[in-house]
């Protein structure tokens, strides 16, 4: 008997899907969790089409807080994405637009190019998009002097849903095994 | 190569021509943005001079700040002139690199660490 694979959220190592085709996940999105059998996954390897460029920044410039459109998802889907910042920026991920992901108390941390260096598979920064749930990024340059392009790329995977209204987080009625999914902010 | 584990990113310098003769000025502004300013380890020197024979001193500090934290470096005349990172002294800094030299004209250009998030 082949090992069943152990696939989780936020899993160390080269980014691995989080479920099997077939299984069940719970995502997390506006404070419950809905909940899903995966149909169909595929990858996104890392490429030019899934990088972002904020622009040029002047010495301690801040981009807008910017949509990442290019990662939106079509409904009944979601997508699993790490990232790496290519330029020397700190940036801070939203999702939606008002609530910071990564935070804690008083501080939110950031992903920049340093995280390479200590993390280079780029697991502690996965996130999740669900549908038109967006995610939104917003660039600083801490440099004293101007950049001229700040870009952060991505990768993952795509997971095609299946709805199942038999469940209910909001009135417990849970399958018996499922994976979370955190595809927004815990508020 | 340096043995230090601690995160880093490689920076250089713009190409900064003397503008004055022993007179302290910026070679490489370090990163002061976030929580925490980052420090600079001076990795490489690359210095032009076409002017005279002169020297070259790298510190901290500008005006009567000036603080001198390597040895004065020897710029021959009509040649280019290169230290790298294994015959430096790897002193971290938490400033800006500032430099001098005794005539104006000389090219100088610095590649450095940034330690720090």
């Amino acid at each position: 008997m082949p090992a069943l694979p152990q696939l989780y959220p936020y899993k160390a190592g080269p980014i691995e899907m989080v479920v099997m085709p077939g299984e069940i996940v719970g995502v997390w999105v506006n404070k419950v969790y809905n909940f899903f059998r995966v149909e169909f996954i595929e990858g996104y390897p890392r490429s030019e089409p899934l990088e972002i460029d904020f622009g040029a920044l002047a010495a301690g410039g801040v981009s807008a807080v910017t949509q990442l459109a290019l990662l939106e998802m079509p409904d009944t889907e979601f997508g699993q994405f790490r990232a790496e910042v290519l330029d020397d920026l700190s940036v801070i991920l939203f999702q939606g637009r008002a609530d910071q992901r990564h935070k804690l108390f008083t501080r939110v941390a950031t992903y920049t190019r340093f995280n390479a260096i200590k993390d280079p598979c780029g697991h502690e920064g996965e996130f999740y998009v669900h549908e038109d749930n967006f995610a939104f990024m917003q660039a600083q340059n801490q440099t004293d002097y101007a950049l001229t392009q700040s870009r952060v790329a991505f990768w993952g995977f795509r997971y095609v849903l299946d709805p199942l209204t038999e469940y209910s987080w909001k009135d417990k009625r849970l399958p018996t095994a499922w994976t979370r999914v955190p595809a927004t902010a815990h508020l | 190569m340096s043995n230090d584990p601690r995160p880093m990113v490689r920076k250089s310098s713009a190409i900064i021509t003397i503008a004055a003769g022993a007179t302290p000025e910026t070679l490489y502004q370090r990163t002061t943005g976030g929580q925490n300013p980052r420090t600079v380890i001076l990795r490489k020197i690359l210095a032009y001079n076409a002017v005279a024979a002169t020297t070259l001193m790298i510190g901290t500090g500008l005006g009567g700040a000036w603080v001198q934290r390597w040895p004065t470096l020897r710029l021959v005349n009509n040649m280019d002139n290169e230290w790298t990172e294994d015959m430096i002294p790897e002193v971290e800094i938490g400033a800006d690199l500032t430099g001098q030299t005794n005539v104006l004209g000389v090219l100088v250009q610095v590649e450095i660490d940034e330690v720090g998030s």
